[in-house]
């Protein structure tokens, strides 16, 4: 059952098309993580459904009812903001119980509310302090105390652990994770953070310039991008990009001529739009680039170590290929980006051989639409 | 030299910075201070030869009653004066809506800020002038006569608070504008979300945060009114027979125009004492806020 929808949703700042016609359904129960660079409209859909923004036109639907005109305390929403945004005035209690003071709910009511909530948080002995006395990982946690304390029909998060340390924001993933297991309440989470992304949504949504590129679950998204903007998107280390020019289409098979390799063949589903002589881009992930001879290799190149960063249980190589030169490369370099699940002895300066298998190929159009969308997931198991 | 610099350069920057502003405020503020105290101990014509008085002025001022209705006109001033904060958060907020034309109106409030107070004296004067001024209008305008308001003793000094408080109001709206600025847009948002608009929107989430600003309103309210002194030079010269007078005033007139320099710096010493007073409890609230806050 639909909990959440958008319909439509146009946003304009002045002349600035901030929303373009944002559609988005979302169910009961749902982790709803939007992703998106800076200024994508993940912030500004977000701030729609609460009602802190006004829309230019569209309809927002919660658990049934038109709220497009409501005040965001009437709309059965929590949100947990950035910068926390506690009440600094309030002790923890008052902060938690605000909410239900303004519903103007008995005392009584409001104590066992903010209490049980404590509880779940474990901040119960933090309740009689202010929000300065606070480090940063507390005050998150009494902010999300606040949006729990009100029992919403939705969550709201917007970027919540950006302004956490490291350590702390991998922690309070995982305790955000474990939290909507505990309560299944819908949540919708707005976050730049791709590993965010991945590891808490049961469906992510990718925002650009204003538009929904694609939804869906991580692992679909991560395998089956519709476009050169999701596949770079998501995925850390980036994915390898690198201009290549379609020779020749025949059996749902392009060979495409790549600079300063042997041309690749590619399957290809949809041909639509495809001439000989396109200027196409390659892509493939960098734990696809295996090193030394692979079987049926489809891309094989010759390659010198730039770089080698080792994390232990995996190591990451930054390769120089020549002439076969990777765009926006994570380095900011031409070099292509190889993952390797293991700790691996190399080191730079010296020569090795990339290469990848021809299911683990990504294809882009010159517009930036996927032409093949390889089944990956059980493939590359 | 250099090596020297570079080991004693945390401590000697900061105080070559500071110097200049030490060594003036030292110079004019403190031991001005001491000075004024010192010179109400004496029978001074300001030129002459200084004789010791001991307490002397101060027994002629506690017994003068001029003294006294300086000090209740103070109080007045001080009273009064208290409806600038409130005023000046009420128009800030007005003028803080985002409705078109808003930025017009609130350049119009802006004004008797630019205003030299001496211009805004003046043009009240004019209001008040029981012939032809703005009030004499109004009241005309019911067929009744205007009263000369700074002439009657009794009106007088309500009439130059009023004038005061123009300028003032407009000070305090411009401090809780800067104040209502910096609010934080999240916790604006937070209490939406939570459900406060209206009256309990402003009372229990701006409000509290506007608490400084509203502090600093106060203290520079408080010591306005306590220090005014250019609006009556202006508008009544103490009249009619001393009743607008004011401390600040009363200083003012007996070392400048009676030539009674150690009779003016007991009046200062009074006055002084009184603020004294304020800025302790002033200083204390400041401690406790920041040590709540942040």
């Amino acid at each position: 059952m639909s909990h959440v929808r958008l319909i439509d949703i146009d946003k304009y700042y002045g002349s600035y098309h901030a929303l373009k016609s944002v559609n988005l359904t979302v169910d009961k129960g749902e982790f709803i993580v939007m992703v998106g660079p800076s200024g994508c409209g993940k912030s500004t859909t977000l701030k729609s459904i609460a009602g802190l923004e006004a829309i230019s036109s569209g309809e927002i639907w919660i658990n049934g009812r038109n709220v497009t005109r409501e005040e965001p305390g009437d709309r059965g929403i929590a949100m947990v903001f950035q910068s926390y945004a506690l009440y600094p005035h309030m002790t923890v209690a008052e902060n938690m119980g605000f909410g239900l003071k303004m519903a103007k709910r008995p005392q009584a009511e409001i104590d066992v509310a903010v209490k049980r909530a404590a509880e779940i948080l474990r901040i119960t002995d933090q309740l009689d302090k202010r929000p300065k006395e606070l480090s940063g990982g507390q005050r998150q946690r009494v902010a999300i105390g606040r949006a729990i304390t009100r029992s919403p029909e939705v969550f709201l998060f917007d970027e919540p652990l950006s302004n956490l340390d490291a350590a702390l924001r991998t922690q309070m993933r995982v305790e955000l994770t474990t939290l909507h297991q505990q309560l299944g309440s819908t949540m919708i989470y707005v976050t730049h953070d791709q590993v965010e992304a991945m590891t808490m949504a049961s469906r992510i949504v990718v925002f650009n310039k204003g538009v929904i590129e694609q939804q869906g679950a991580p692992l679909e998204l991560y395998h089956n991008p519709v476009n050169q903007f999701v596949a770079g998107f998501l995925g850390a280390p980036r994915i390898n990009f690198v201009a290549a020019t379609l020779v020749n289409l025949r059996d749902g098979v392009a060979e495409v001529a790549l600079e300063g390799a042997s041309t690749v063949h590619v399957p290809v589903a949809d041909t639509a739009g495809l001439t000989n002589g396109a200027k196409l881009t390659l892509g493939v992930r960098p734990e696809a680039l295996k090193i030394g001879d692979v079987p049926d290799a489809a891309l094989s190149f010759d390659a010198q170590v730039r770089l080698v960063e080792q994390l232990g249980r995996e190591t990451v190589l930054y390769v120089d290929a020549g002439p076969l030169a990777a765009i926006g490369s994570e380095s900011g370099t031409h070099n292509f980006t190889v993952q390797l699940g293991t700790a691996a002895p190399y080191a730079a300066g010296q020569s090795i051989k990339v290469s990848a298998r021809a299911a683990d190929l990504y294809l882009f159009a010159p517009d930036g639409k996927a032409v093949n969308r390889p089944k990956l997931i059980a493939a590359s198991l | 030299m250099s090596e020297l610099w570079k080991r004693h350069r945390n401590w000697l920057a900061p105080l070559l910075f500071i110097a200049p502003g030490a060594l003036l405020f030292g110079t004019i503020i403190i031991a001005s201070s001491f000075e004024s105290v010192w010179i109400s101990f004496f029978d001074w014509d300001g030129v002459g030869p200084k004789t010791w008085a001991g307490l002397a002025n101060y027994r002629e001022l506690f017994a003068d009653p001029q003294f006294y209705v300086s000090l209740k006109n103070n109080v007045i001033w001080l009273v009064m004066f208290m409806a600038a904060p409130p005023l000046g958060l009420a128009l800030a907020l007005l003028v803080n809506q985002q409705v078109a034309g808003m930025r017009f109106l609130k350049s119009l409030f802006f004004i008797p800020l630019v205003l030299a107070t001496v211009t805004v004296g003046v043009v009240f004067g004019w209001v008040y002038d029981p012939n032809y001024g703005l009030l004499a209008l109004i009241f005309n305008l019911f067929g009744a006569t205007a009263p000369a308001l700074l002439a009657d003793e009794h009106a007088v000094t309500f009439a130059v608070v009023v004038a005061a408080l123009w300028p003032q109001i407009a000070f305090c709206m411009v401090l809780f504008l800067a104040g209502l600025n910096n609010l934080s847009p999240d916790i604006i948002g937070a209490g939406r979300v939570d459900g406060a608009r209206g009256w309990n929107m402003l009372w229990h989430v701006v409000l509290p945060q506007l608490r400084q600003v509203g502090f600093i309103a106060l203290a520079v309210t408080v010591v306005g009114a306590l220090r005014s002194f250019d609006m009556i030079a202006v508008m009544t010269s103490g009249g009619p027979f001393g009743s607008s007078e004011v401390l600040a005033y009363q200083m003012y007139e007996q070392s400048i125009f009676s030539y009674r320099f150690g009779y003016g710096a007991a009046i200062a010493t009074v006055l002084f004492a009184i603020m004294i007073v304020f800025i302790t409890w002033y200083l204390r609230m400041m401690v406790r806020l920041e040590k709540e806050t942040r």
